[in-house]
């Protein structure tokens, strides 16, 4: 397979097939098993490691997350922002800050669920296929912003365009197909994680109250047999 | 979960698995691939786009070699072969090829989207009949001869930095490149260094050249629709000249800093959430017992 289909194939094909699967499959399941819109607690089987792993992932992930969104959604205003070094400099440790938060806690919940034989028997492969998908998707983020700095910028000027081209259905994938691959790998990783996504426990990211990111904390214990 | 779960469950997937192979099979099946048929009225223009930052035609060498004649150094065959895949013609070690790689001070000619074999043949049909003409189009640009002084200097840094802005939306160099001499963490590191950048590309001209339309794949798809003015290019030639003769910053170090900094804040923000939360079984707890001890004053305490 010459290298441009293989382009053709990793930055325009499978971008479509994972977000139509994405918008299907998460209708679909929301009509046919709305309660399996859970992230399925486990706190109740072991709570000594769960709010060191957890916490930090959580936070972490959201804010990196938030992050791309706003690159992706204003990519001028980003701009204008790290237009002084200060301000580029101060957005781009929080960044690191926080993607080295969400792979902490990820290390933390992949080892919590081996380590604990509770949880391990309540971990389907679904969740070990995601958790492997969601470290290297989080590792190689991190070597992206350590090895080819300043992503915030350059996602702004070549990955927005990117993804704009593809939602405005004219895919021009010049602007991906000279990238390092590792920031192919981070791409191609993204998109597989959104196909993938109505099939696993992230599903709850779409059902949960929003004060559960501020609300106090309170003990989950499951109701009935398990 | 036992196994026989497991298997059960892959089994659910199956279906899946099927419907994405058969959509991606089917999407191949519609995309574009290699096709493309190029007009004689589009060459020139491509040529214009994609070409001029490294080549002239008469008008001497860039980054790349001057076409006037390439047609009678070599073969049309080997050239169509060379512009389709020049990177697998480098790697596959053609005497030829690596000569101009040397002689191009190892900077690559990149794999252009869209250059297929019709395409190519217009270009080869375009180099020749430019080269029978006296003064080709394509013989070279203008590029100013004024002296650079210290305020091209002071704002192609700013230019660098992004305190300025380009005028037609181009993006900041620090995003990708750095340079010695910028402050803390230094500049980006997806395209290279470019404190030597003014000697690497052998001075103005070649340098001037190469930021009217920079020809690297990552660089095309943004100044494409967003170039650069004369006055900018100016004065970042500018400064790149007064960076010639330094030596690059080592990104090791900034890299380390980087990460220390980073690994600071995200130990910082651990321990606010453990203080945050540092309650959050007792407290949770004591409060259930005592609402319950309230409202029962003789239940059972706490233990």
């Amino acid at each position: 397979m010459s290298q441009h289909v293989l382009d053709q194939f990793m930055f325009v094909a499978l971008p479509y097939v994972c977000l139509f699967t994405f918008f299907l499959m998460t209708i679909y399941r929301y009509r046919m098993q709305s309660f399996s819109y859970s992230s399925l607690s486990s706190q109740f089987l072991e709570n000594k490691h769960h709010f060191w792993a957890v916490v930090p992932f959580h936070y972490g992930i959201l804010v990196v997350t938030a992050g791309h969104f706003v690159a992706f959604l204003i990519p001028r205003t980003l701009l204008a922002w790290n237009s002084h070094p200060l301000r580029l400099y101060v957005l781009e440790i929080t960044a690191l800050a926080f993607g080295l938060l969400t792979f902490i806690g990820l290390t933390g919940v992949i080892v919590r669920r081996l380590s604990s034989s509770k949880v391990r028997i309540v971990t389907s492969p679904t969740d070990w296929i995601l958790f492997a998908m969601l470290l290297i998707q989080t590792g190689s983020g991190i070597s992206n912003a350590l090895v080819y700095p300043w992503g915030s910028s350059w996602f702004a000027t070549s990955m927005a365009p990117y993804l704009w081209s593809i939602l405005k259905l004219s895919p021009d994938v010049t602007f991906v197909t000279a990238m390092p691959w590792m920031i192919k790998l981070h791409v191609v990783l993204a998109f597989l994680t959104i196909g993938f996504f109505p099939f696993t426990r992230l599903v709850h990211v779409l059902v949960i109250p929003n004060p559960y990111l501020w609300r106090k904390p309170q003990v989950v214990r499951w109701y009935g047999r398990k | 979960m036992s196994s026989r779960q497991s298997s059960r469950h892959l089994l659910r997937l199956q279906p899946l698995c099927l419907t994405l192979l058969a959509l991606c099979l089917a999407l191949l099946d519609w995309l574009p691939l290699g096709s493309g048929t190029a007009s004689a009225q589009d060459t020139p223009d491509f040529f214009r786009q994609y070409c001029v930052s490294c080549h002239t035609i008469g008008g001497g060498r860039l980054t790349g070699p001057d076409l006037k004649n390439v047609l009678q150094r070599q073969k049309r065959e080997w050239l169509a072969n060379f512009m389709m895949d020049p990177r697998g013609v480098i790697d596959s070690g053609d005497p030829y090829a690596l000569k101009i790689f040397e002689e191009a001070r190892k900077v690559p000619m990149p794999n252009l989207t869209g250059m297929t074999r019709d395409r190519v043949e217009k270009l080869l049909d375009l180099i020749e009949a430019e080269s029978k003409l006296e003064k080709s189009q394509f013989k070279g640009l203008q590029i100013s001869n004024k002296p650079f002084t210290d305020e091209d200097r002071s704002q192609g840094r700013e230019l660098f930095l992004g305190h300025r802005r380009l005028k037609k939306g181009g993006t900041a160099c620090i995003s990708c490149h750095s340079v010695q001499g910028l402050p803390a963490l230094g500049g980006g590191r997806l395209g290279p260094d470019l404190t030597k950048v003014y000697e690497r590309l052998k001075g103005r001209k070649s340098l001037s050249a190469w930021l009217v339309a920079p020809g690297t794949e990552t660089m095309q798809p943004i100044f494409k629709t967003h170039p650069l003015e004369p006055d900018e290019i100016h004065t970042l030639v500018a400064f790149f000249e007064a960076h010639a003769s330094e030596q690059p910053a080592s990104p090791a170090v900034n890299r380390v800093t980087f990460l220390l900094l980073g690994l600071v804040l995200s130990c910082t923000l651990i321990f606010v959430f453990d203080s945050l939360w540092k309650q959050r079984f007792t407290g949770v707890r004591r409060a259930l017992v005592e609402q319950y001890t309230a409202k029962k004053p003789n239940s059972p305490q706490e233990h």
